[in-house]
């Protein structure tokens, strides 16, 4: 095997070379653009920049790689002279794969290296680093060798359509998506698994078959039906999408409504019809009216008496927990301040902020509730912002909001809880742009609004509390000193309690605390119909994949897909796919095992899965039996009529045969 | 000696879309000797030898090659069998001893001796990049990979094709002195006949996709046969003649050819009445033309020649 290791290596040397060059070249930008903005407070190791290209370069480069390693030598006779020699065809595949995955490795790996190098050596980059930061740009690697194992399956396919043979792609794109998409580093790292071993699989197969389905082993042809139901997939759902643009969209039949609060403190609703202009509601219903010209009041003009409101949340959703790992990745430290000469960065490992000076590009220091210290670690409390409470001023610990200074280097507290009452969240209350006007802080019991110089304006029981009630909004009502809060359910609560939880709302008023409050019913949102896109789609998604789409896609609790799409899926599946499958099956003669598998087959899958059957298999021809005039398949030995073999050349007279004797 | 043949076929068919590219053949190649495969281009040579081989997969039927079946050629059957290809395509970037010394590292076989005496016999610089051979030096090349691992078992497909007479020589005559040896079976496809009459033992001829004849070089020379019959005016139409090639009709004469040459042509050529009969001795060449050109009659008799439509 070495020998065609190295012949391999030789013969893509060149292709690896201009590879090794033009990654360095886009790396080599990525550094120039760092170095030309001293103030950009990215890490370019966990920048999406770098990561998206190093994507885009391996994908591309890899599957250019594979495919012309097989593509170079599949001219007959080289083919021959490659496969006819002592060597197992599973060794003559892995040698190629072997050099294969060698030259990429050194193209991706050398650059990347050297990268990280630079980024790692002190003095370049003024920003964090961790480890973990790097798994994105591995992940992106690795998805590379995917597309690798796809080029090589799209150069060695022998295929009646010749554009089925890129259909391989399919997996790689599909795992290029997946992995971005997986809530786990572990998932990700599945997916990239399962589609190079579907995409090894049919590889393997094909070499044992000359890139023919017929001939290869169970295995082989198991991964090559899945690559191409994949590469099927992508194919039938973009043909789709592109026939519905044909289409002319519809407007959304649906009602909505929203709740409104004006500066006065009332309450109205604001419906929206369809095809009609929006309709101002009390909460009795009745049309809110102008007194003056006695007409029904337009949006515009009620959308100037609305009052200003700040938005939070007291905690993440259950959604958040389910984001995409490659997102978490790249969010272990955020920007937190710049000032002329430092840079100032949250990083939740230490639960400080993090100096970096612009001018060495070093680490100054880090600033924690205890104030400033020469490392990172710092000793005492941690701040505990998410990266969803980002600010400008202010942190927080469990019991204390603390103003944080970073020219000074100092923090001074801001408020002060108990143990037993913890923060959940602080907030910083911008009303007109610019000025600092408040801060909201929410303690496990209470909602605390104080100035910005952290005197007391009002605190209200958190009560209902998390964790149904998350969305917290605060209003600011005429005359000043008015207010009032909103107390939202988080959606997946109110979907959970079938849309009763109903929305509370306090009136406050500066040093007095609670006016008075009440409860608001929850407006369900409108149930929709699959707009026609969704409707086309699921025809030709595979049912399997519908029926499992909602566990796949991570998150809480799986949202069921309408029972229509369902439909749709399965009764395309049932009564064309299964039908042109099991003709099909029938006319060139399957055997029963064969017929069945199909079957089942072209249930789960539909669409694509048809397209793959039709994709893989080589169809024999057919020709008139001479004993019962049927046409036969002339794959088989026997008529599947009426059992006749077939007939031996017809004589001319002129045969001519003697027996041989060895020389 | 192992009386098994080295190849043997039961219904072995190919087809490629409707086509029928090679139609139950049914071959025993006996084991030592020279074999060569005739026929026309697309009778079926290249598909038969791609199928013996593994690279392609029979419609239907079926063979061994040195006793394996030939859907699972294993690699030690391989190592076996040498096979020099009919368009002698190597990596262009090697340089001869390159694909030398990467062909031998898969041949415990290996022989440097033949490998080296077949490139000199073809005068190539072990430097030269194979890009820069011509085609008969390439074909050079391809015979001395293809011998080194002296191999039990030679199959060529075509290795004359599209050569000058020159290398075409080179190339017989190595393939002569330095195969021939009792254990060693050479079995070869190709259009050039005399190299058929100076090398080949055996001779099977296959014709539309079906094999025609299967025998001895010397029972197929004997087999087809010419007889010229002279009239005095224009030669009478001819009768249902068993085992007719080809009849040649001009003025006053009628050549035919007919394979099976026995007693019942003898009397169905002289029921014709004809002024004189004698047998006109033909070559091989000749022989395997009229086997697989156009069967009938042609006139070379102006008149009749106009008279068709």
């Amino acid at each position: 095997m070495k020998a065609l290791v190295r012949k391999e290596f030789r013969e893509n040397v060149k292709l690896a070379a201009l590879g090794l060059v033009i990654y360095t070249l886009l790396l080599v930008q990525q550094y120039r653009d760092y170095v030309a903005s001293p103030t950009d407070m990215s890490q370019p190791l966990a920048h999406g920049g770098p990561q998206g290209m190093t994507g885009v370069f391996c994908a591309i480069f890899g599957a250019v790689l594979g495919w012309l390693q097989l593509h170079n030598e599949r001219r007959p006779d080289l083919w021959a002279f490659l496969m006819h020699r002592p060597m197992s065809r599973t060794g003559t595949f892995f040698g190629k794969a072997l050099a294969g995955l060698g030259l990429y490795a050194l193209v991706v790996g050398l650059p990347l290296i050297g990268f990280m190098v630079w980024a790692r050596w002190p003095g370049h980059v003024a920003a964090p680093f961790e480890v973990t930061m790097l798994r994105p740009l591995a992940a992106y690697v690795l998805i590379g060798i995917v597309f690798y194992f796809a080029g090589m399956l799209t150069g060695l396919r022998q295929a009646r359509w010749y554009a089925s043979r890129a259909l391989g792609l399919g997996v790689a794109i599909a795992v290029y998506f997946l992995v971005q998409m997986s809530p786990a580093f572990w998932q990700a790292m599945l997916v990239i698994l399962l589609g190079a071993g579907i995409l090894i699989a049919a590889n393997l197969g094909g070499f044992q078959s000359h890139g023919c389905y017929r001939g290869q082993p169970a295995w082989g042809k198991a991964g090559l039906t899945a690559a191409l139901m994949i590469g099927s997939l992508f194919v039938a759902v973009t043909a789709v999408m592109l026939l519905s643009s044909f289409f002319p969209r519809a407007e959304s039949p649906m009602t909505r409504s929203g709740y409104v609060m004006t500066t006065n403190g009332a309450v109205f609703k604001e419906i929206q019809r369809p095809g009609k202009p929006a309709e101002i509601v009390d909460l009795e219903g009745n049309a809110l009216v102008d007194a003056k010209t006695g007409r029904m009041i337009e949006l515009r003009d009620f959308q100037l008496r609305a009052a200003r409101a700040s938005q939070f949340k007291t905690e993440q959703d259950e959604w958040a927990r389910f984001r995409p790992w490659m997102q978490a990745d790249n969010s272990l430290f955020f920007a937190w301040h710049a000032t002329p000469d430092t840079l100032w960065y949250y990083w939740g490992r230490y639960g400080r902020l993090v100096g970096y000076d612009i001018a060495a590009r070093r680490c100054i220091g880090s600033l924690g509730p205890n104030g400033f210290s020469q490392d990172l670690s710092g000793g005492g409390d941690r701040f505990i912002n998410s990266e969803d409470h980002r600010g400008q001023r202010t942190l927080w610990t469990a019991t204390t909001v603390y103003l944080v200074d970073v020219e000074k280097r100092s923090t001074k507290p801001l408020f002060t809880t108990t143990t037993d009452d913890p923060i959940s969240m602080g907030s910083e209350i911008v009303l007109n742009g610019y000025d600092w006007d408040y801060e909201a802080v929410a303690t496990k019991r209470f909602i605390h609004l104080l100035t910005a110089d952290g005197k007391p304006v009002w605190k209200a029981p958190y009560e209902p509390t998390a964790p149904a009630y998350t969305q917290l909004g605060i209003y600011f009502l005429q005359p000043p000193g008015q207010f009032a809060l909103w107390m939202t359910p988080d959606r997946l609560e109110s979907q959970r309690a079938d849309w009763k939880l109903p929305i509370h709302v306090v009136w406050l008023a500066r040093d007095q605390g609670v006016v008075r409050s009440a409860d608001l019913p929850e407006l369900a949102p409108p149930i929709s119909k699959p707009p026609l896109e969704a409707r086309l789609v699921s025809a030709v998604v595979p049912p399997a994949l519908l029926m499992i789409l909602p566990y796949l896609r991570g998150g809480p609790s799986p949202a069921e897909l309408p029972r229509e799409l369902l439909v749709l899926s399965w009764g395309g599946a049932a009564l064309v796919c299964l039908p042109i499958g099991w003709w099909l099956g029938r006319r060139y003669r399957f055997g029963f095992a064969a017929q069945a598998g199909w079957a089942v087959f072209h249930l789960l899958f539909g669409v694509p899965g048809l397209l793959a059957f039709l994709s893989v298999q080589e169809w024999p021809a057919r020709e008139a039996c001479p004993n019962c005039k049927k046409l036969r398949v002339v794959d088989h030995a026997h008529c599947e009529h009426c059992g006749e073999d077939f007939a031996p050349p017809e004589k001319t007279g002129t045969e001519v045969f003697a027996p041989l004797q060895a020389g | 000696m192992n009386e098994q043949p080295v190849i043997r076929t039961s219904g072995l068919t190919r087809y490629f879309g409707a086509h029928p590219a090679v139609y139950e053949l049914n071959l025993e190649v006996p084991r030592g000797g020279v074999f060569a495969l005739l026929g026309r281009n697309g009778s079926g040579k290249s598909t038969t030898i791609r199928m013996l081989l593994g690279l392609l997969e029979p419609t239907r039927g079926g063979g061994s090659i040195l006793g394996y079946d030939i859907r699972a050629l294993p690699p030690e059957a391989r190592a076996r069998i040498g096979y020099l290809t009919e368009e002698h395509q190597l990596y262009g970037w090697m340089s001869v001893q390159e694909c030398g010394d990467f062909q031998s590292r898969f041949y415990p076989t290996w022989n440097g001796k033949i490998f080296r005496g077949i490139i000199g016999h073809f005068s190539l610089r072990p430097t030269a990049l194979v890009k820069s051979l011509s085609r008969g030096e390439r074909a050079g090349l391809c015979l001395a990979l293809t011998l080194a691992p002296e191999p039990e078992l030679l199959i060529l497909d075509d290795p004359a094709v599209g050569l000058d007479p020159v290398a075409r020589r080179s190339l017989v005559e190595s393939m002569i002195y330095l195969t021939r040896r009792s254990d060693r079976t050479i079995f070869f496809s190709t259009h050039q006949l005399p190299d058929v009459e100076r090398v080949a033992d055996h001779i099977a001829v296959l014709d539309h996709s079906v094999l025609r004849a299967c025998c001895p070089l010397e029972t197929f020379r004997n087999s087809v046969q010419q007889v010229r019959l002279r009239f005095p005016g224009a030669p009478p139409p001819l009768p249902k003649i068993p085992g007719l090639l080809q009849a040649t009709r001009s003025e006053g004469e009628l050549r035919v050819t007919c394979v099976h040459y026995n007693g019942a042509t003898e009397a169905a050529l002289r029921g014709l009445a004809p002024t004189q009969m004698e047998p006109v001795p033909i070559s091989l060449e000749d022989a395997f033309i009229s086997y697989l050109g156009d069967r009938g009659e042609k006139s070379f008799i102006l008149s009749e020649t106009e008279a068709q439509p």
